[in-house]
């Protein structure tokens, strides 16, 4: 008898595709024979609007692309155009980016966990998790003045010092979370349901992991020793102690475990941090890029001259180009960006570790049930606003 | 680089049956749902008020305290004599990465001032809430600090803020505790 | 009084009783569902639903809700079994409540065979979903339809032996003489007097929550895989409809393993308790029909408590736990009972 498979679409409606991805799996049964990602669905050319606006405006752009860690975004974006412009900021800045990144990462972590075990069946871990969150969005909300779309970073520095308060409750913050990550543990990390539904799924070795140009976690699970906080240091991660974590099977389970350890050591590297964090100016002393303060302008005209000089045209980075990688929650985010000497960017490309990453959606499914096709798309950690940009 | 891997180890058989993490997992939910409880019970008879059974906030009723620097609803601050401050330098329009301020000058009756504002309109429903025109302003007329939150309309007309609406706003008050964690 | 007047009586008192249940138990379930959902995921819960406190009244509420809907039906579906499906599910569950001994008064019906009544007239519940799975000319929902009968019929196999291990041990398929054999001691008169039985409980136990689609087992309606499983096109009056049986379904469950494992509607140690004694027969069917619900809201509520605690299993791990630990485990306890039986009895 003749058989074929029977196709379906998953998504873009459809409870556990985080967002607005459209999957169309040929399914055997059970059984996934092929599955095709279809992305695009919340594009919104942040790449052209990157054309459009000064280098500053741009900020606001790339709050937007993975919404839910927009800091690392923004961060990854300040690097490279400061590489551009040759200039090195203040230590204290340097710190603060650290702190307010790793901050990013645990709650970026923390809401993977949450859908990642909701959408295998552990509802519970999904409200823990979101308490955890809610301190370090209050603390964002405080700092930078919103809850996920920051525009916090300025090319140069940060736009906001960190209060008292604010250390002492992250402070407060990094002594308890090990224990609500041991919550989450006992929960799921042991469970035999949980091993069950993860270990041996999607197993992806070193080397085609690297062939399908894979980053973060899902290169690490595979047990690629690549991290480029270590491989080339940036802000302050060279002058913490922290490790790398690695797994060995490449499959859902490792790449679990490795963001949950990610967690425990970014509490680490925010610690350290807090330690050490020196004192200065959280703005680079150059008045090309940094506007003036409010004071200076309602006391001199030069200053207020100059301010509406930097407001309106911006200021001109030099001419050529750049790629600048960064380890954000999700893998490498790279932004290639072009210029032409004016204040804005000639062509702004982002490598986006989602979009990436969903390249090796068919290869990490097929084969698999169609459950395993929800853990996939948790275990690969996307966002579509970052993968359709 | 310093690395650490993913320690190897197989199920042992007490783990294969399933049962003690099992055990494990329900005395976490467990003990979060009689404690939880107790809680609940405890307020009802007006005990133990400080601690919380649950995270939640009952919103309409309960409002959370919006930090100082949030960046929430616009307004417009007014000189002494109740004119706007504003100057319609036409910084914020050019900043803003949304486009949604649009304002059109005219001559100021008062001889000192040179400019003031016939229209400011903000079109909240494009507004990405990123507070580059508060940065922008040199004269500090335009704020943030009303700890408005709650944006919407049955009509996109209404999202459309002008400026005597924007200058009737105040601050929010009281004036701030530092934030609820405080 | 006349008989013929006495059995109308009867007949219009059971089917009453059984139509109460329908609201009841899901109402009471589903709000007893959200509630300890809450407190475990530090929640608050419905609080808000009319004018009682607590939200007491969330339940009549979802009702009104889904009374109110569109009843839709897909364009392409099987009208007439798209309709029915939900009616199926219901009849399969709410008919088992006839021969569960609330009290001395009960069961309704007398059956001497109701173990045995239950175990296949609960069966109409798998034909209600697989129909509704077929029916709504979906993908989704047939592939549910398809988890569901290959979930619900292995699972039967555990059920079944688990029960007929209790069942041989007490010597009855009555539910009335059952719950009267354990009425000493502590009401665990089966399972403490031989290992075959007691370990025949936590694999009936496993297997009624996969009777009942719970997690970790609501494979069929996995909403993170298949939207809503079988269900998946049902809306307003419909859809409740298979709330309502699954509410019940775990009722049922729970009211079975009551009545084998834990001395039905007794209280412990009775007969020694004096009060209890001097009853007289309504206020002692009162009690027994209190002491009755709530050993079986227990039972339900450890339901709802492993439901917020453990992950869901995937469809193969699902049936390797059926076929390669349940099964076997029950056949031992089977042989187990019978030379136990044989040897010792």
């Amino acid at each position: 008898m003749e058989t074929r498979e029977l196709k379906i679409n998953m998504g873009p409606q459809h409870p556990s595709t985080h967002g607005v991805l459209r999957l169309v799996l040929d399914v055997d049964g059970e059984r996934v024979v092929k599955a095709e990602p279809k992305v695009g669905y919340l594009h919104r050319g942040i790449e052209k609007l990157g054309e459009n606006g000064s280098f500053q405006q741009v900020i606001t752009h790339i709050d937007r692309l993975d919404y839910i860690s927009a800091i690392t975004n923004e961060f990854a974006y300040c690097r490279t155009v400061e590489k551009l412009l040759g200039i090195t900021i203040p230590d204290r800045s340097e710190y603060i980016r650290t702190i307010v990144a790793e901050m990013q990462r645990i709650s970026s972590h923390l809401l993977w966990l949450a859908t990642h075990a909701l959408d295998i069946g552990a509802m519970t871990v999904f409200l823990y998790t979101f308490r955890e969150r809610e301190t370090i969005l209050d603390l964002f909300e405080e700092l930078t003045g919103a809850r996920l779309n920051n525009n916090y970073m300025r090319i140069g520095g940060v736009s906001r010092d960190l209060s008292s308060f604010f250390i002492e409750t992250l402070y407060k913050f990094c002594d308890e979370f090990p224990d609500r990550i041991k919550e989450y543990d006992i929960l799921i990390r042991e469970n035999r349901i949980w091993i069950g539904r993860t270990r041996g799924v999607a197993v992806i070795s070193a080397e085609e992991a690297i062939n399908y140009g894979l980053s973060g976690p899902s290169l690490r699970g595979s047990g690629v020793n690549w991290d480029i906080r270590k491989a080339e240091p940036y802000g302050a991660y060279d002058k913490v102690d922290w490790v790398v974590p690695l797994g060995d099977n490449g499959d859902v389970y490792d790449r679990y475990w490795i963001r949950v350890e990610e967690m425990h050591q970014s509490t680490n590297i925010i610690r350290q941090c807090l330690d050490k964090l020196p004192a200065g100016p959280i703005l680079v002393d150059d008045p090309k890029i940094v506007p003036p303060s409010k004071e200076k302008i309602n006391a001199e005209i030069e200053s207020l001259i100059h301010h509406f000089k930097l407001m309106t045209e911006g200021f001109k980075v030099p001419e050529g180009e750049v790629y600048c990688a960064t380890e954000v929650p999700k893998g490498e985010l790279g932004f290639y960006i072009v210029s032409d000497g004016s204040s804005r960017p000639y062509r702004m490309k982002i490598r986006a570790p989602s979009f990436v990453n969903l390249g090796a959606f068919n290869r990490l499914v097929s084969g698999g049930f169609i459950a395993d096709v929800i853990a996939v798309i948790g275990t690969i950690d996307i966002v579509l606003g970052e993968c359709d940009r | 680089m310093e690395t650490v891997k993913k320690e190897k180890r197989s199920l042992g058989f007490l783990e294969q049956l399933y049962v003690g993490e099992v055990v494990k997992g329900l005395a976490i939910t467990g003990r979060h749902f009689f404690r939880n409880l107790f809680i609940h019970t405890a307020h009802l008879f007006g005990l133990m008020k400080s601690r919380k059974g649950a995270v939640t906030v009952q919103y309409p009723e309960e409002r959370r305290v919006i930090p100082a620097g949030y960046r929430a609803r616009h307004r417009l601050v007014r000189r002494e004599d109740g004119s706007p401050r504003c100057v319609a330098c036409m910084l914020c329009p050019t900043i803003c990465p949304a486009q949604c301020i649009h304002v059109r000058a005219g001559e100021s009756p008062d001889p000192a001032i040179e400019k003031y504002p016939v229209e400011f309109n903000i079109v909240l429903d494009r507004c990405v809430m990123c507070g580059l025109c508060v940065e922008a302003c040199p004269v500090d007329a335009i704020r943030m600090d009303t700890g408005i939150v709650e944006m919407s309309a049955y009509d996109r007309e209404e999202f459309v803020n002008r400026r005597d609406l924007l200058l009737g706003m105040n601050p929010q008050t009281p004036p701030l505790p530092k934030t609820r964690h405080g | 009084m006349n008989p013929t007047f006495a059995a109308i009586i009867s007949v219009v008192f059971s089917v009453g009783f059984c139509t109460a249940l329908i609201p009841l138990i899901p109402g009471i379930g589903s709000y007893l569902e959200r509630k300890v959902a809450a407190d475990i995921q530090q929640r608050i819960g419905p609080n808000r639903a009319g004018f009682l406190p607590f939200g007491i009244l969330q339940a009549v509420a979802d009702g009104i809700k889904a009374i109110q809907k569109e009843d839709l039906i897909p364009e392409h579906a099987d009208r007439f079994l798209f309709k029915a499906a939900p009616y199926i599910c219901i009849i399969g569950v709410f008919s088992c409540f006839a021969v569960i001994p609330f009290s001395g008064l009960f069961p309704l019906a007398g059956l001497n065979i109701g173990v045995y009544y239950i175990l296949s007239i609960s069966s109409l519940m798998a034909v209600g979903i697989v129909l509704a799975g077929w029916a709504s000319n979906s993908k989704w929902t047939l592939l549910g339809g398809i988890r569901s009968a290959g979930q619900m019929i292995s699972y039967e196999v555990p059920v079944a032996m688990s029960i007929v291990t209790v069942a041989m041990f007490a010597g009855t398929l009555d539910m009335a003489a059952m719950t009267a054999a354990q009425r000493s001691g502590w009401n665990i008169g089966f399972w403490n007097s031989n290992i075959f039985v007691t370990l025949s409980f936590p694999v009936y136990w496993i297997a009624a929550l996969a009777e009942c689609n719970r997690t970790p087992f609501d494979i069929p309606e996995a909403e993170s895989e298949l939207v809503a499983g079988y269900f998946t096109e049902y809306s307003g009056l419909r859809f409740s409809f298979f709330a309502i049986a699954e509410y019940a379904e775990m009722f049922v469950v729970s009211a079975l393993a009551v009545v084998l494992y834990f001395g039905g509607f007794y209280l412990p140690f009775e007969g020694s308790i004096p009060w209890i004694r001097d009853l007289s027969g309504g206020w002692l069917a009162l009690v027994h029909f209190a002491v009755f619900l709530f050993k079986v809201w227990v039972l339900i509520y450890l339901m709802i408590w492993i439901r917020w605690t453990l992950p869901r299993y995937r469809i193969d791990q699902l049936m390797d736990l059926c076929w390669k630990a349940l099964i076997p485990i029950a056949f031992v306890n089977f042989i187990g009972t019978a030379c136990w039986m044989a040897l010792l009895g």
